[in-house]
């Protein structure tokens, strides 16, 4: 059971001197084996092409044979995104790998405005389908059958089945109210010594997985300080720290006060971090991206290149002209927009939940993004109740259990969402939960569950 | 058939997610079901309000309220249930497969997507994987990374050859592998990059190898729309007796390859693998791609589907006109090639040349005409290749009368370049 963290001591940061990762070591077989799609590569050269070449290399279909002209997307408001032509071709034909270049630039530049990273030259971003995508490629990149992995515990559940097939040794880390603990995370490694493992290759953990602001399912943040302590331990160990932050522009507060990122603080060139749209754009269009040290952000990229290809160039499209219609002013205008909206629905469910639940869970308030996470104290485990009883009190909820790297301990907790949930709903649902809960407890003292 | 035995380590390890369960228990909730469960982000604050498309003719489509909010949230791992509908009726119209009542089909963010999927569902790293050589280049660099046991048969005008096949299998089974041959992999259509098409009879030799082998195909079928001839050739689904095939279908030739949507056919406990992996990756195919896509079938019906067919064979048709002219015109006797049935791609064999790579990739683009080096497509890419792949899709007739001229003229300085060096 995770204590409390006490208070940081360590003042300011101090990091090793200047440290030139050897990335192959963090490769699979795999990934290593990867080579470059000489179609896709030579597509790439049309770019920058003479008039005069006559391309006949790729296998590019006639755009002028693709069914739609032009097309018009009207904003919430009221201004509209014009595809006139020759957009509506970019938006129809193969784009390259990377992403469709205007967007590339757009994202690069948000990046460096937002982030700054350290040694922003030795890195690249590429545009992925989804963030998911780009972890699931860079986890597949790294993790081979029976690998380590250092995670933090609860763990959002789209990582643990990307990673669950390679059977991985999970060196879970638990959290608090300000999220992954760093001295747990050094329990977690105290089985090896630094100096053991910086350069071992084998049986030994080299990926962290960390979901710093708004952590789903836990709903919350880490502070500037432990980010610092977790990033002294990555380098310490030697591990690519994998920056999960989906919900960095729904942390509530003034974008000033945001925690810095771990990108931010990458002296190392060791973090790879994926950025989202689905939450303050569109999650169905599919475009997210991954920033990271170049010969890693390659090896996702020839993934992709004999995949997918690329992310949807219409979506990408639609997604750069936005931005440069809204410029700076109007793109963090439209986040807060949306922050102040989920800040309004967690305000709406803590009202709920404290009126329903406070004899019956404990909880931390989430600072930004969508869930909340429900302790259960007087219950053994969530994963029945839910599963089996919740229907018949008409809410439904996730059981701990599904973010728990092994998903045959008993977990007392669960996930509720108040992303599209209306107060009144939030109201009866929480109500609803008590009633659940409350037979439950019933019910486990007459089946004589002991703990 | 037994399936579970095509099913790779890591792929049988794969599992629905927990929410996707919670997701059933949605389907019997009463109206009063309070839904916490699931980690949507608000549509609300999409800033996306409508959608109006101009098609070829004119014609505006404008997306209902309830088609874009679709397309902007997350949607089904196995695709848009509307375009899933759709694409199933039309590949039971055009397949009939024998097996359809046990026959599923998924969305996939492009055809390419969905092989490369089906490969990591199949193939474990001792398994033998068969494929023609030449074969389609991106295939091969999967391969590279995966580094299966490759089986390469060779092909004549007609793609895989029935005798090699077998010997190949032959010796791969008595090779004391611990691996087994899992999968065939074809392009029987327009083979990329031989732009042959394979006959009716080979079809169904080729079938009957793979039902004594009991391996999987994939019939990999990106340029199936793209024939000039009347007759459509049958397709390893409509013979899949056994449902042994995995079938995968494209749009990128014919409404657009940028929207990444193609699809896969074939049986569940083979989709099954597929679907949990785009769970886990992309979560779904893009969802706007879908939704415009339905709409424009919708639209079109199946007569305005046939007519667009129709008018893209034909554009097609004349470009292959314009390209074998230029090729006639400046490179007989320079060059050997057969006439493609369809697709875009003339695979072009020089007739003096050992190996066309340093040409192409180091000299070509001075010489203002780019294609693909043969090597490229061969298993074994270390040896010499006297062929190149040509696309005649998107270049004008008088661009490919030029760019023949120019091929000429790079042939003719690198045949005097190599016998200087000789």
């Amino acid at each position: 059971m995770c204590q409390p963290a006490p208070a940081c001591t360590c003042g300011s940061t101090f990091f090793t001197a200047h440290v030139t990762m050897k990335y192959s070591r963090f490769l699979t077989q795999v990934s290593r084996n990867r080579q470059p799609s000489l179609i896709r590569e030579m597509t790439n050269l049309l770019v920058q092409a003479s008039p005069e070449l006559v391309f006949m290399a790729g296998g590019l279909p006639n755009a002028q044979m693709f069914p739609f002209q032009a097309g018009s997307i009207t904003l919430k408001d009221g201004r509209a995104l014009t595809i006139h032509p020759k957009l509506m071709m970019d938006c129809l034909q193969y784009s390259p790998t990377p992403g469709y270049p205007p967007l590339v630039k757009q994202l690069k530049t948000l990046t460096q405005q937002l982030h700054s990273p350290p040694r922003w030259a030795e890195m690249d971003l590429i545009v992925t389908a989804g963030s998911q995508d780009g972890l699931c490629k860079a986890l597949e990149m790294m993790i081979s059958p029976a690998d380590y992995i250092v995670t933090q515990e609860p763990c959002y559940t789209g990582t643990l089945s990307i990673l669950n097939p390679y059977k991985p040794q999970y060196l879970p880390v638990c959290g608090d109210q300000n999220g992954m603990c760093p001295e747990a995370l050094k329990a977690a490694l105290s089985k090896w010594k630094p100096e053991e493992v910086q350069d071992a290759e084998k049986d030994v953990p080299k990926v962290l997985y960390v979901n710093p602001n708004a952590c789903n399912p836990t709903g919350v943040s880490l502070p500037a300080d432990r980010r610092q302590e977790i990033y002294k331990i990555a380098s310490d160990y030697n591990l690519i720290i994998l920056e999960d932050d989906p919900y960095y522009f729904v942390q509530f507060g003034d974008r000033k006060n945001f925690p810095p990122s771990f990108l931010s603080m990458d002296v190392d060139c060791r973090v790879i971090r994926f950025d989202s749209f689905s939450k303050i754009l569109s999650s169905g269009i599919r475009v997210g991206y991954v920033t990271g040290p170049k010969p890693l952000v390659e090896r996702i990229l020839l993934h992709a290149q004999v995949s997918l290809l690329h992310a949807p160039a219409m979506s990408q499209v639609l997604v750069s002209e936005l931005l440069e219609l809204w410029g700076e002013e109007g793109f963090f205008k439209h986040t807060e927009a949306v922050q102040a909206f989920y800040l309004e629905q967690r305000n709406a469910m803590m009202e709920a939940a404290e009126k329903h639940l406070s004899d019956l869970c404990e909880w931390a308030v989430p600072t930004g993004g969508m869930f909340l996470w429900l302790k259960v104290p007087k219950i053994h485990d969530t994963w029945d109740m839910i599963l089996e009883r919740a229907l018949t009190k008409n809410v439904i909820l996730v059981p701990g259990k599904a973010f728990m790297c092994d998903s045959s301990k008993p977990s007392q907790y669960m996930r509720a969402a108040f992303s599209i949930v209306s107060p009144e709903n939030m109201d009866k649902g929480c109500r609803n939960l008590a009633e659940l809960i409350r037979e439950e407890m019933v019910l486990q003292k007459t089946v004589g569950n002991s703990d | 058939m037994n399936y579970s035995r095509f099913i790779s380590k890591q792929s049988s390890r794969r599992k629905p997610s927990c929410i996707s369960e919670l997701r059933r228990a949605l389907e019997n909730g009463s109206p009063s079901l309070v839904w916490l469960a699931s980690g949507m982000p608000s549509p609300e604050k999409f800033p996306f309000r409508e959608m109006t498309v101009t098609l070829e003719g004119g014609k505006q489509l404008t997306l209902s309220k309830e088609a874009l909010s679709t397309g902007l949230q997350y949607g089904p791992s196995q695709g848009y249930p509307l375009l899933r509908k759709q694409l199933k009726r039309m590949v039971e119209q055009w397949h009939s497969p024998p097996r359809w009542a046990e026959s599923d089909l998924l969305v996939t963010v492009g055809n390419q997507d969905g092989v490369s999927k089906a490969l990591d569902m199949l193939l474990d790293p001792e398994d033998f994987i068969v494929v023609p050589d030449p074969c389609y280049s991106d295939f091969l660099c999967m391969l590279t990374a995966l580094a299966p046991q490759i089986v390469a048969v060779g092909v004549d005008d007609e793609g895989i050859r029935p005798d090699i096949l077998k010997s190949s299998l032959e010796k791969a089974i008595s090779s004391g592998s611990t691996g087994i041959p899992k999968a065939l992999y074809l392009v029987p259509n327009s083979c990329n990059p031989t732009g042959t098409n394979m006959s009716e009879e080979r079809r169904q030799e080729i079938y009957a190898i793979a039902q004594q082998y009991d391996l999987i195909i994939l019939e990999d079928d990106p340029y199936f729309f793209l024939q000039f001839n009347e007759k459509q050739l049958t397709s390893f689904l409509s013979m899949d007796v056994d449902g042994r095939v995995l079938r995968f279908d494209s749009f990128s030739k014919v409404i657009s390859s940028g929207l990444r949507i193609g699809c896969v056919t074939g049986a569940p406990p083979l989709l099954q693998g597929i679907t949990l992996h785009m769970q886990a990756s992309c979560i779904c195919p893009p969802m706007l791609s879908q939704v415009l896509i339905h709409e424009l079938l919708t639209f079109w019906g199946d007569e305005g589907f046939k007519k667009h067919i129709s008018d893209i064979c034909q554009f097609y048709k004349d470009r292959r006109d314009a390209m074998i002219q230029a090729l006639e015109t400046h490179l007989n006797g320079i060059c050997e090639w057969i006439v493609p049935e369809g697709g875009i791609f003339v695979w072009l064999k020089v007739l003096h040349l050992n190996d066309t790579s340093a040409m192409l990739l180091e000299r070509a683009a001075k010489g203002d005409v780019v294609l693909v080096p043969g090597r490229e497509f061969m298993v074994d890419s270390t040896k010499p290749c006297p062929y190149m792949r040509a696309a005649y899709s998107c270049a004008t007739p008088e661009e490919m009368m030029k760019g023949m001229e120019n091929l000429a003229k790079l042939i003719q300085k690198e045949i005097e370049l190599q016998s200087t060096h000789k």
